[in-house]
C-alpha cells in the first residue's frame, strides 16, 4: 500500500468513531424527527399523512399564540441579558481587587441547573409565604399579596424576571472578556483630547465591542428561544397559555396531548427559526477563518 | 503609582455589591430555608436566620426520600457521558487536526448545527425509539441522550485545542519512529491536558444540569437525575419547602465547587468558545 493511502486510512480510524456516534445520536433522532413530522401515529401503528401535521399547526391559533409568546419572551430576555450583561462588565471591568472571586459569585446563577433555579424562585415567589411577597409588603410596595405565576401578565414578568437572573452572567462574562482586549492607549489619548467618561464609552468602547455584541446577542437569541426548562418548571405555559413559548407549547403537544406528530411539526419550524440565527451566526464568526473554531 | 480611592470608586463597589446582593439573594434564601425545621417554613413574617436551625431536612431527604438514589443517578450519567465524549473527541479532534485539516472546517461547521439544535425538537424521537428499543428508565438511554449534545461541544472545543498544538511537535515524533497512535497516546495528550479538563469541566456541567431529557426518558421514580427529582416535588400535594430547598442544595453543590475550584480553565474555555465562534 502507498504511504499516502496507508496515512489517509489511519486518519479515517481516529475520526470514525465520532462519526458513527455522531450518526446514532443526532442525524438518527433527526431524520425519526422529520420522519414523525410527515406521519400520524395512534398507539402502535402510523401512517402517513404528508404535510397534514403542519397544515394543522399553522392552522391552529395555539401555535401563532405561542409563537407570539416566545418573540415577546425572547426579545425581552436578550435585551435585558445585554442591557445589564453591559453594564456589570463595564463596573467590574473596573475594579481592581478580587476580581476573580466576583466573577465566580456573579456566574453562580449561570452554574446552577435552570430546572433547580426554577424550583428556588417558585419558593421566593410563592403568593402566600414567598419572601418576595414578605419584602414587597413590608417596604408597602403592594398592598396585598400578589399571586406572581397566577395571572398572565405577571407570571410573563416572573418567568422573564428569572430568565434573566439565570442569563445574565453569561453575557457578562462575554462582555468582560471583550473589554480586555480594547488597547489601553486608545482611552489614553481620549483623556490627553479631553474626551468625557460617557465621550469614551461612545466613541471607544461601543464601537470596539459591536462585533462581540452582535455574535452575544444572536448566540443568546438562539439559546433563549430553544429554551424550555425554566418555563416548564415554572408554569408549563400557563396560565392561560401566557407563558406557552414554542418549546413549552412543542412540550405539551407531545407529552400531554400525545401528538407526537403535531409536536414534530411544532419542532420542525421551532429549528427553522433557530437555523436562520443559526446561519447568520456562523456567516459572522466564520469558523474558516480564524485558527481556532 | 499609588492610586488613592475616589468616590467614584466608591460608588462603583456600591453598585456591585448592591448588584450581587440581588443576584446571590435566592441562593441564601433556598440555604436559609433548607435548614429550617418544618414548622417554621410558614411563619409570617420569615426568619432570616433560624433559632432553630439543624440539618434535619437534609437527612429525611437523603434518607427518606430517594436523594442518595438520584445523587447515584446523576454521578452516573454524568460522569458517562463525560468519559465516552471526551474519549471520542480526543481522538475525532486529532484526527481531524492531524491528517484532514481541510475538512475540519466543515465538520466544525456542522457540529456548530448540532450545537444548535432545540432539545426539545430531538426528545420526541429519543422518547420513541428508546421505547421502541425498551430502553426507558436505562443508564444506557441517557448517556446517548447526554451525548447528542455533549459530544458535539467537545469535538468542537478539542478540535480548537488541538489546532494550537503546532504540528512540527508529533511529526518530529514520527520521525523518531513512534507509531500514530503512540505520538498520541504519548506526546499529544499530555500537550493537550489542560484542554481536556476544560472540557471535561464544561462537559460534565452541562450534564449534570440538563433536565429535559431525564423528564422524558425516566419514568420510574427510582431512576430520576437530581434536576428531575427536584423539580418533581413542587407538583407534591402539600410542597415541605425545607426538604426541597435541601434538595436544591444538594443538586446545586456539586458544581458551584466544582465551578469555584477550577474557574479559570473554565472561563478560559467559555469566553474563547463562544466568541470565536
Amino acid at each position: 500500500m502507498q504511504p499516502w493511502k496507508r496515512q489517509r486510512l489511519i486518519g479515517y480510524a481516529f475520526i470514525a468513531p465520532v462519526f458513527l456516534f455522531l450518526c446514532a445520536v443526532v442525524v438518527l433522532p433527526l431524520t425519526h424527527a422529520f420522519w414523525t413530522s410527515l406521519h400520524r401515529t395512534r398507539g402502535l401503528s402510523s401512517s402517513f399523512v404528508g404535510t397534514n401535521n403542519f397544515e394543522r399547526v399553522l392552522t391552529d391559533d395555539a401555535f401563532w399564540h405561542s409563537l407570539a409568546v416566545s418573540l415577546q419572551f425572547t426579545g425581552a430576555c436578550v435585551t435585558l441579558h445585554l442591557g445589564i450583561g453591559l453594564g456589570l462588565a463595564l463596573l467590574l471591568h473596573e475594579i481592581r481587587y478580587g476580581k476573580t472571586v466576583l466573577r465566580v459569585a456573579f456566574l453562580t446563577p449561570w452554574m446552577v441547573a435552570p430546572a433547580v433555579g426554577a424550583t428556588i424562585w417558585l419558593w421566593l415567589l410563592e403568593p402566600q409565604f414567598g419572601v418576595v411577597n414578605y419584602l414587597l409588603l413590608s417596604v408597602d410596595a403592594v398592598d396585598a399579596p400578589l399571586a406572581w405565576l397566577g395571572t398572565p401578565a405577571l407570571a410573563f414578568l416572573s418567568v422573564v424576571a428569572v430568565d434573566v437572573w439565570r442569563g445574565v452572567p453569561f453575557v457578562m462574562l462575554l462582555i468582560l472578556a471583550g473589554l480586555q482586549t480594547i488597547p489601553p492607549d486608545q482611552y489614553e489619548a481620549a483623556g490627553m483630547d479631553g474626551a468625557n467618561p460617557w465621550q469614551k464609552f461612545r466613541y471607544i468602547t461601543l464601537p470596539n465591542l459591536r462585533y462581540l455584541l452582535v455574535v452575544a446577542s444572536t448566540l443568546d437569541i438562539i439559546n433563549t428561544v430553544r429554551h424550555y426548562d425554566i418555563i416548564g418548571v415554572m408554569t408549563g405555559g400557563g396560565p392561560a397559555g401566557a407563558t406557552e413559548v414554542l418549546p413549552v407549547l412543542l412540550y405539551n403537544t407531545a407529552f400531554r396531548g400525545n401528538r407526537f406528530g403535531e409536536a414534530a411539526a411544532i419542532g420542525v419550524l421551532l429549528l427553522l427559526i433557530v437555523l436562520a440565527f443559526a446561519i447568520f451566526h456562523i456567516r459572522l464568526t466564520r469558523p474558516e477563518r480564524g485558527s481556532a473554531p | 503609582m499609588k492610586r488613592r480611592s475616589r468616590p467614584v470608586d466608591w460608588a462603583r463597589w456600591i453598585l456591585v455589591l448592591v448588584a450581587l446582593a440581588l443576584v446571590l439573594f435566592p441562593f441564601y434564601w433556598m440555604v436559609n430555608t433548607s435548614l429550617k425545621p418544618a414548622s417554621e417554613i410558614f411563619l409570617s413574617p420569615p426568619t432570616f436566620v433560624s433559632p432553630n436551625w439543624s440539618f434535619d431536612a437534609y437527612t429525611t431527604v437523603l434518607t427518606q426520600r430517594p436523594f442518595a438514589r438520584y445523587f447515584f443517578n446523576s454521578l452516573v450519567v454524568t460522569l458517562g457521558t463525560t468519559v465516552l465524549s471526551v474519549t471520542l473527541a480526543a481522538f475525532a479532534a486529532y484526527g481531524f487536526t492531524r491528517f484532514f485539516p481541510r475538512g475540519a472546517t466543515p465538520f466544525v461547521i456542522f457540529l456548530l448545527f448540532t450545537k444548535m439544535l432545540p432539545e426539545t425538537l430531538l426528545i420526541i424521537p429519543y422518547f420513541q425509539l428508546m421505547s421502541d428499543l425498551g430502553l426507558l428508565n436505562s443508564y444506557l438511554a441517557l448517556v446517548l441522550a447526554y451525548s447528542s449534545f455533549a459530544l458535539p461541544f467537545s469535538v468542537w472545543m478539542l478540535i480548537g485545542f488541538f489546532r494550537s498544538i503546532p504540528r512540527a511537535i508529533d511529526e518530529a515524533a514520527i520521525m523518531d519512529g513512534a507509531s500514530y497512535l503512540q505520538t498520541f497516546v504519548r506526546v499529544i495528550l499530555p500537550l493537550a491536558k489542560p484542554g481536556l479538563v476544560a472540557v471535561a469541566l464544561f462537559t460534565f456541567l452541562i450534564a449534570w444540569n440538563s433536565y429535559l431529557w431525564a423528564l422524558v426518558l425516566t419514568t420510574d421514580s427510582t431512576m430520576h437525575v437530581l434536576s428531575v427529582g427536584v423539580a418533581n416535588m413542587v407538583g407534591e400535594y402539600r410542597v415541605q419547602w425545607n426538604e426541597l430547598m435541601a434538595a436544591a442544595v444538594i443538586a446545586a453543590l456539586p458544581v458551584m465547587v466544582l465551578f469555584s475550584l477550577l474557574e479559570k480553565h473554565l472561563i478560559n474555555a467559555i469566553t474563547s468558545g463562544a466568541v470565536k465562534g
